[in-house]
């Protein structure tokens, strides 16, 4: 079974998802507005839809005519936590490696690369 | 079980991080496939990295443990896809039941003597996601014991019973 992050990822992993999702970034849209920049059917795009839905990303209002569509941004945030964590482990992990790499060069070659005061 | 379209891109699984490295590609490249020299950096700040096996070449197998602050024991296992000194590293990082959790690209570029080091990181979500929040975990794990060790030695400090 797919935990959250794996759904809200594959959602993401389609151009047109994204787009849409930019889109209702900027406010509410129709089903019939958020078709129509793309060269695809209103089928496709309600299906699109589904799955931006099924992760959680966005939600559709109630009345029948007019449903227009929001973004429901929680499960991005939680994408963004879990890049965040792995950034910070490789932002340490690649200062320790310039520190000791500071280290080997000093004892390879002491007097060139003595230390300026900072 | 279900399957998703498959006309998805990587891009949505890849992080990309870059850094510019005061020190010479050859000795860069050394630095991430010298087992001595990974003991130094790669491990977690206050862990203990301890390489059992490392062949660098394509098909090899880097085979380490991370000791945590706390004792706990993490097994990676690394395994190169291609190895072209000093430019270029690509392998496979996970443990031994997920071998694959992220695939790596390593690029040590020259500029003027300095390295240009890009990493391209593309992941398996699930067990890669747990597989950091467990390592990050750990460090925060580890932050507090060393916080817990610095107040105990400082009210020994205290209590003039050093």
């Amino acid at each position: 079974m797919p935990d959250r992050l794996s759904t809200t990822l594959s959602a993401l992993a389609d151009p047109t998802r994204r787009a849409i999702l930019a889109r209702l970034a900027t406010g509410e849209a129709t089903v019939n507005q958020l078709a129509e920049p793309f060269d695809i059917s209103l089928p496709a795009v309600s299906r699109h839809l589904k799955v931006l839905q099924k992760a959680g990303l966005i939600a559709q209002g109630r009345e029948a005519q007019w449903r227009p569509c929001r973004i429901t941004p929680a499960p991005l945030e939680e994408v963004s936590d879990w890049v965040e964590a792995y950034r910070e482990l490789w932002e340490r992990r690649l200062d320790r490696l310039e520190s000791y790499l500071d280290k080997l060069q000093e004892k390879k070659k002491p007097a060139s690369r003595r230390r300026r005061s900072t | 079980m279900h399957t998703m379209t498959s006309t998805s891109t990587t891009a949505d699984r890849e992080i990309v991080t870059t850094r510019l490295i005061d020190a010479p590609r050859a000795l860069v490249f050394e630095a991430w496939t010298d087992p001595k020299h990974v003991a130094h950096w790669f491990g977690p700040d206050g862990f203990v990295t301890t390489t059992h096996s490392m062949e660098v070449r394509p098909g090899g197998i880097w085979r380490f443990t991370m000791r945590g602050p706390d004792g706990t024991d993490w097994p990676n296992v690394v395994t190169y896809e291609q190895v072209v000194a000093p430019e270029r590293l690509v392998y496979l990082h996970g443990d031994d039941k997920e071998p694959d959790m992220f695939h790596n690209t390593v690029t040590f570029d020259d500029q003027d003597g300095k390295t240009a080091l890009t990493m391209r990181a593309v992941f398996k979500t699930a067990v890669a996601k747990d597989f950091v929040v467990r390592e990050r975990g750990a460090v925060e794990g580890g932050k507090q014991t060393i916080a817990r060790l610095d107040r105990y030695v400082r009210e020994m400090a205290r209590s003039g019973t050093n």
